[in-house]
């Protein structure tokens, strides 16, 4: 018994595949889940999901949506998704630098909402990058 | 015209006398000769043919590229459509379709066309957007008959369902939403246009468009979108969300954000189908200005001839009896 993983933003259908566990970035944590999990249905903030097939595991960078899971189908509905074979390694080391340097010099609150917003988009992309670098 | 000329200097050299004793057949032909060199109503008759036939002819050569421009057009949306349903389905199977959900206030998005000369499409979508607003007021007013009558709002993305539905339904009308395909129709363009809906605060949303199933077939859809309070309600009832587990403390809150995002999504499908629905029929509805036009230009050409010899023919027996006339 497999999971059957979905991702999809809203143009394409981004990932379908079997799986064994998936973890996902939620907004209070990391989540695991197995096969036979209760049907759930989650909210994901802009993280990085994991995805493990045998002993592989196959970050995505996701940009916010929502999980759900019934009958060992997970679908992932997101605004974006990427994985490593899109992301430029050291594009996204560069990136990652600015949005931090750019979160801690922000000052106001609107200036602080959307630098946090760049930040973690830059720090998903770079965390994809480097899981499979290293 | 060099037979005429030389019928005509004959004529004239004959002078005055020899006018006199002519038949009336040669009186005849010699004032029809002056006449046409005087006012050349002979040409005149083809004249008006062949001008026609070049306005249909550019007509046509402008409908033939319309078509391949608009299929073209089609062909890239269709892939695009069709990845843009993905993420409706699972909504759609979590929450389920509600169409005759009640509620204080009712909007409707009919979804329309900004450009003309595509067919019969925005006719249909503002048809069945004035049937369902009457419908949803009839349903209330059967439903609940101490209630006051829910508000009718109407959002109209697209010049052309403004213009048609300003006629009769101005009042209702909240906003309009116009120019969205001048750019490529993107999932954060629809969130833009979600947030502002939610501003409305609706109860149930309708989404009205035309859904693309094939190139030569578009149907009108209605998508129902519940507002977050609506949704819960909906879901207290019973219902596929029941089943679900929802993780996390915010359950309000996420339900609402769930809300927002079904609505972003629909609409950005709604957006998508009905552009592919409108390229298409624009399509098909050039192909057949291009076949009328074709025809058209098939029966001037035959009415061009016809005219054409006949005026020749004409010539020919003046001159010919004109002559014979003074030969003998």
């Amino acid at each position: 018994m497999t999971l059957q993983v979905c991702i999809m933003p809203p143009d394409r259908i981004f990932w379908n595949d079997q799986a064994d566990e998936i973890i996902l970035p939620t907004n209070t944590g990391q989540m695991g889940v197995l096969t036979n999990h209760a049907p759930l249905i989650t909210a994901l903030d802009i993280g990085v999901t994991l995805i493990r097939s045998n002993s592989n595991w196959n970050p995505v960078a996701l940009m916010g949506g929502f999980a759900l899971v019934k009958q060992n189908q997970v679908t992932i509905l997101v605004n974006e998704a990427e994985s490593a074979q899109t992301i430029g390694v050291d594009e996204a080391e560069i990136a990652f630098q600015e949005a931090k340097t750019k979160l801690e010099q922000s000052q106001g609150e609107k200036q602080r909402v959307e630098a946090t917003f760049v930040f973690k988009r830059a720090r998903a992309r770079y965390q994809v990058v480097k899981q499979l670098g290293v | 015209m060099s037979l005429r000329r030389a019928g005509l200097a004959l004529l004239r050299q004959q002078g005055a006398p020899l006018v006199e004793s002519l038949s009336a057949t040669t009186q005849q032909a010699q004032g029809a000769v002056r006449e046409a060199v005087e006012g050349c109503s002979r040409g005149v008759s083809t004249l008006a043919v062949k001008q026609r036939m070049k306005s249909v002819g550019n007509i046509q050569k402008i409908t033939k590229a319309m078509k391949m421009v608009a299929a073209s057009k089609m062909r890239s949306a269709t892939a695009a459509t069709e990845n843009s349903r993905g993420i409706v389905q699972p909504f759609l199977r979590m929450l389920g379709d509600m169409p005759d959900t009640q509620g204080a206030k009712a909007v409707f998005v009919p979804v329309t066309s900004d450009k003309g000369l595509c067919g019969g499409i925005n006719s249909t979508v503002c048809k069945y957007t004035r049937a369902t607003v009457k419908a949803v007021r009839d349903g209330a007013a059967a439903a609940d008959s101490g209630e006051a009558a829910p508000e009718m709002m109407l959002v109209v993305m697209g010049e052309k369902g403004r213009a048609q539905l300003q006629r009769d339904m101005r009042d209702n009308i909240y906003g309009t939403v116009a120019d969205t395909n001048k750019v490529k129709i993107t999932f954060p363009e629809a969130s833009a246009i979600a947030e502002e809906l939610l501003k409305t605060e609706y109860d149930t949303a309708r989404i009205l468009y035309n859904r693309f199933v094939s190139a030569i077939n578009q149907k009108p859809t209605i998508a129902t979108v519940l507002s977050p309070d609506a949704l819960e309600r909906a879901a207290a009832e019973g219902g596929a969300m029941d089943s679900y587990e929802l993780e996390g403390p915010d359950r309000p809150e996420m339900l609402m954000d769930l809300a927002e995002f079904q609505l972003a999504a629909t609409l950005y499908n709604s957006m998508m189908e009905n552009n592919c629905s409108e390229q298409s029929s624009r399509m098909s509805a050039m192909e057949n200005s291009t076949k009328n036009a074709g025809e058209m230009l098939g029966k001037l050409t035959l009415t061009y001839n016809r005219t054409r010899q006949a005026s020749i023919t004409t010539e020919l027996i003046e001159i010919i009896s004109g002559a014979t006339a003074l030969a003998g």
